[in-house]
């Protein structure tokens, strides 16, 4: 572990021989221009990263972490600048570098990796030549040599056929390969100083796990530092040494990872890993936590404490100035409180305070209460919901008899959901898991209409429905509705909200006064009114899905079709989000069709849930049954797959073998034979899978029996191993 | 920064907050105004626009009659006749003031008609796709094929010359490009998720076209509108100086441009400046049509 040298508060110091750090963040200040505005989005932050050193920046969107990564590199856009501060990078100051020099300090010495590994390669390049151009443009290697150099590299990142891979083009690979080639450009310049932006964030749990075994993989080999920019506290817990939480564009709290994630001294650093929903809890147990309020938004004026706001333990010394970033263990809060406390009441006086953290622990907290942060209030209220007092039992709402559903490209058939059947009680809550690209949008479009199935049934309270939604009646549209998954495209931008929702309970709404209606909608979400006369653009991501649930609620519906309702937000937003529809499900007896990839999301929210893999129902069972062995071979590598906060039990990550085969060409026999852990031979690739019944109401569609599943699986977790 | 939670009077914050957000889309409005107020080519390009909209409709007042003679003829520029006289003793520079007007009434009309008739073409394309959309796309395509000016000559020898011929003419044959267009806009809106919520609404299409998507493609439409008006102004020349526009002794400029050219070696000025007026204009509307779309991408 490495020691932690902060600057030190005095601008004294600065003139003192030190090692030069990887990377070297002095007081920055950066302000976006938009609009003509001034917007600063980083508001002074100073933080230091080691050789060698995995560092995770963490905060929800719009706390400044991209921007901090492009400052480093000075790749802010063009209406940001730097106001104040500087970016040492191994002892060079970043600012001060020619174009020339930028250019060559870039090829050589850093390389960063973004959310999206194809917007960062060329489409009409092919994979092998994008690879060696960094060899050639950067070494001035021949073609030949760079190519053999660019083969070497792509073997490195584990790509399997490097030869193949060669000569594809970006759109021929899977968005994992497409990242670990991007991986390998970057590497390729053998950088001293690696910056990860939101690397995974668009990857299913699965390939996330397969590229975070490569990251951790590679630190053993490539001695850069990591500077890793994420919203998922998981991914930081297992990457990263050190950790430092933005939070409104100033550091509040930083420290080794390990004991910030197990005992945090902020109380926002408490409230994200609050928000986070603990793996196996369910909605019955307890509601989720939040962290109340927004994010300030840019440009907003703060007194005190940027986060005083929103904390639950703010008092009002916190307003008067803000804290420093205190040592802790240490008395730096206390006597900085009493410092502030002593102030005269004059506002020109109280913050901003030094960026810079004070004192010499390995860890620091901007808080002067950070003693108290262990035993913070807690801010929701513990729900109890269940099944029985939903009424769930009486009877079905929902079936689904055989449905398929095939997409034509070019002269391919492409078959994105294949005889699936399932029921839905009312008042339940069905889950819906697996990989992108498994078929759980298509199912849930058929379901409210906006795609039709080619064959099988949807029967809705008995009545069976029309395939397409302008084919049902005006009944049958109110009784189903859908939550979307993309906040910023949900609602029309053109409208005010209360248009949005006086068209929907115009349209959806059984009479009565349409005015009190909406207003009724807007409280049952929790919008305050004065939202309702805004346009979207002028809200924030988790009240526009708040205004989309309460559109979908306009006509009192039986059914809610949620697609990845919360995916898009951030975690306290996210936790807020899944504590109303709870809260509705519970006031409304509405029944739910809830997809996600998160399986802790999914977990907690669902009574029952469905397992799909390459457009097949491959295990239904309540949540309880599905998350526990006896399960199916690729339910539980989707399980092991998951990043845990927890430090204690190492789990082993089950690798899934290969990438999803095609839709046009699903395997034989057992579609999951191709990657399944649990192979067992001819039998797999030849016969289709009987539906086994290891307990009334779960079922799963493999060779193996419950028994000799149940034993396999308890033993492979019992007996694990540490490290993976 | 208030807490979230009941309150009393919702009716009044709500009104205070609709203040609070036309405040801020006048802010935004002002912004592109004052975006644009600041972006020289639109500036340069407004200017010019703006004089020969003054000219069309007033310049009669103040110059010589541009339709009966008032000098020798083909004098030379000088103190009385700015731009010379034409071989009828014409004032040269009232007739190229004056001759802005069937321009500007023409060309703006006939713009108006394209995007109208282009937008119900685009978005029942884009919106519906499918056969519609292959079929409605391919006959725009069959359109796009025929040459603009031969074609307007045949309709013209057709149907006769007047002020509303050539606006039709003009509008329908720049309706396909103005249809490509919004048709891309409106595919990119379709697929949006507001679009699928009103379809789960149960909402007809014809609702979903005009007032889901349509307020949202406004800034393609209001660009392309204006580099039609470029091309529409220089469409309504051309037919005029070959002879299918308006009738002698208008003073349009493509029809002087067209009657006068014998002289153009003697007296070039009587041809020079309509020539340049023309010119004039057209860069004009583009250099507004770039400012437009750099301000828009903002």
């Amino acid at each position: 572990m490495s020691v932690v040298e902060p600057q030190g508060g005095s601008q004294a110091q600065v003139g003192t021989v030190e090692p030069a750090a990887a990377l070297d963040v002095r007081d920055l200040e950066v302000t976006f221009h938009r609009r003509g505005r001034d917007l600063p989005v980083l508001k002074g932050v100073t933080l230091r990263i080691e050789p060698g050193e995995a560092y995770g920046l963490v905060g929800e969107s719009g706390c400044g972490k991209t921007t901090l990564a492009m400052a480093a590199l000075r790749y802010l856009a063009g209406n940001g600048t730097v106001d104040a501060g500087k970016v040492l990078v191994e002892g060079r100051d970043v600012s001060t570098l020619s174009k020339e020099a930028l250019r060559k300090w870039r090829g050589e010495a850093v390389a960063m990796v973004y959310q999206d590994p194809a917007a960062a390669l060329s489409p009409a390049m092919r994979i092998g030549d994008q690879v060696a151009e960094v060899f050639r443009y950067h070494e001035g290697l021949p073609k030949a040599e760079a190519l053999k150099r660019a083969r070497e590299g792509l073997r490195r990142v584990a790509l399997p056929d490097p030869d193949a891979t060669m000569r594809r083009y970006p759109f021929e690979l899977s968005g994992g390969q497409q990242q670990r080639v991007v991986i390998a450009m970057a590497l390729a310049v053998n950088p001293h100083l690696l910056v990860l932006d939101e690397p995974t964030t668009g990857l299913d749990a699965t390939v996330e796990a397969e590229i975070l075994d490569l990251i951790e993989e590679l630190r053993g080999r490539i001695h850069a530092s990591i500077l890793l920019i994420t919203h998922n506290l998981g991914l930081v817990a297992r990457l990263c040494e050190r950790v430092g939480v933005l939070y409104a564009g100033r550091l509040v709290e930083e420290g080794p990872a390990r004991e910030i994630f197990t005992d945090p001294r902020h109380p926002y650093t408490m409230g994200l890993l609050r928000c986070v929903p603990k793996f196996g809890m369910n909605k019955t147990d307890a509601a989720l936590q939040t962290i109340p309020g927004t994010l300030p938004a840019l440009g907003e004026p703060l007194e005190g404490c940027v986060y005083s706001a929103r904390c639950p333990m703010a008092k009002p010394v916190c307003t008067r100035r803000e804290p420093d970033l205190y040592g802790w263990p240490g008395d730096g809060g206390p006597t900085g409180r009493a410092e502030a406390e002593a102030m005269p009441a004059d506002p020109a006086a109280y913050s901003p305070h030094h960026a810079s953290p004070v004192g010499e622990s390995a860890r620091h907290a901007r808080c002067y209460f950070s003693a108290e942060v262990a035993e913070m209030p807690h801010m929701t209220p513990v729900l109890a919901t269940s099944l029985e007092a939903r009424g769930a039992t009486a009877g079905d709402v929902l079936q689904i008899g055989d449905l398929s559903r095939t997409f034509k490209d070019g002269r391919k058939k492409l078959t994105a959901v294949s005889d699936v059947s399932l029921n839905l009680r009312r008042g339940e809550t069905f889950g819906l898991v697996g990989e992108s690209g498994s078929g759980k949008t298509t199912l849930a479009k058929c379901v409210t209409g906006l795609i039709a199935p080619d064959s099988g049934t949807v029967t809705f309270e008995g009545n069976q429905l029309r395939a397409t939604a302008g084919r049902r009646s005006q009944d049958a549209l109110r009784a189903i509705q859908m939550v979307f998954q993309n906040p910023d495209s949900t609602l029309n931008p053109a409208w005010s909200t209360r248009a949005i929702l006086t068209r929907a309970v115009r349209k959806l709404g059984s009479g009565g006064s349409v005015r009190a209606k909406v207003d009724k909608l807007s409280a049952d979400v929790r919008v305050e009114p004065r939202f309702l006369a805004q346009k979207p653009t002028d809200l924030s991501g988790g009240q526009k899905q708040r205004i989309a649930i309460a559109r979908a609620f306009a006509g009192d519906p039986t059914l809610v079709v949620c697609d990845e309702p919360a995916s898009a937000l951030d975690v306290s937003v996210q936790a807020s989000i899944l504590n109303l529809l709870v809260e509705l499900q519970t006031n409304e007896q509405v029944s739910y069709v809830f997809i996600s990839h998160d399986l802790a999301v999914v977990r907690y929210i669902s009574d029952r849930i469905g397992v799909m893999y390459l457009a097949e129902l491959i295990e239904v069972g309540s949540a309880e049954e599905v998350f526990n062995p006896p399960h199916h071979p690729y339910t539980e590598a989707l399980l092991s797959s998951i990043p845990k906060l927890q430090f204690e039990d190492e789990q082993q990550r089950i690798p899934l073998r290969g990438t999803m085969p095609s839709l046009s060409e699903p395997p034989s026999g057992c579609r999951f034979h191709t990657r399944c852990h649990r192979f067992l031979g001819d039998i797999c690739v030849e016969q289709e899978p009987p539906l086994q019944e290891p307990a009334h109401g779960h079922t799963y569609k493999c060779h193996i029996p419950p028994q000799e599943l149940l034993a396999a699986q308890a033993t492979t977790e019992a007996v694990t191993p540490t490290g993976g | 920064m208030a807490a979230t939670g009941a309150t009393p009077d919702r009716q009044m914050e709500e009104l205070q907050a609709d203040a609070a957000a036309s405040a801020e889309q006048r802010r935004q409005r002002r912004f592109i105004i004052s975006s644009l107020f600041r972006t020289p080519t639109f500036l340069v390009g407004l200017a010019v626009v703006v004089f020969w909209i003054t000219m069309a409709l007033f310049s009669t007042h103040v110059t010589q009659s541009p339709t009966t003679p008032s000098g020798a003829i083909l004098s030379a520029p000088d103190g009385s006749h700015w731009f010379g006289t034409d071989d009828l003793g014409r004032d040269v520079f009232a007739r190229t003031m004056a001759g802005a007007r069937t321009v500007l009434i023409i060309a703006p009309l006939a713009t108006v008609l394209a995007l109208l008739w282009g937008a119900i073409v685009g978005l029942v394309a884009g919106f519906y796709r499918g056969l519609t959309d292959d079929i409605i796309m391919r006959i725009v395509d069959a359109f796009l094929a025929l040459p603009i000016i031969i074609t307007s000559i045949l309709i013209i020898s057709l149907l006769g010359r007047s002020y509303a011929i050539l606006i039709l003419v003009i509008g329908a044959l720049f309706t396909p490009v103005v249809s490509r267009t919004i048709r891309s806009a409106v595919i990119g809106e379709r697929e949006r998720e507001y679009v699928m919520a009103a379809r789960l609404r149960g909402e007809r299409s014809a609702f979903v076209m005009a007032r889901e998507i349509l307020p949202n493609i406004t800034q393609p439409i209001i660009v392309e509108g204006t580099v039609r008006l470029g091309y529409a102004v220089f469409t309504a020349a051309t037919l005029s100086f070959l002879g299918f526009g308006l009738e002698p002794p208008s003073p349009d400029w493509g029809l002087v441009i067209a009657t006068e050219r014998g002289v153009l070696q003697s007296s070039p000025w009587v041809v020079l400046f309509p020539a340049l007026a023309l010119a004039s204009l057209v860069v004009a509307v583009n250099l507004m049509a770039d400012g437009l779309t750099s301000v828009f991408s903002k």
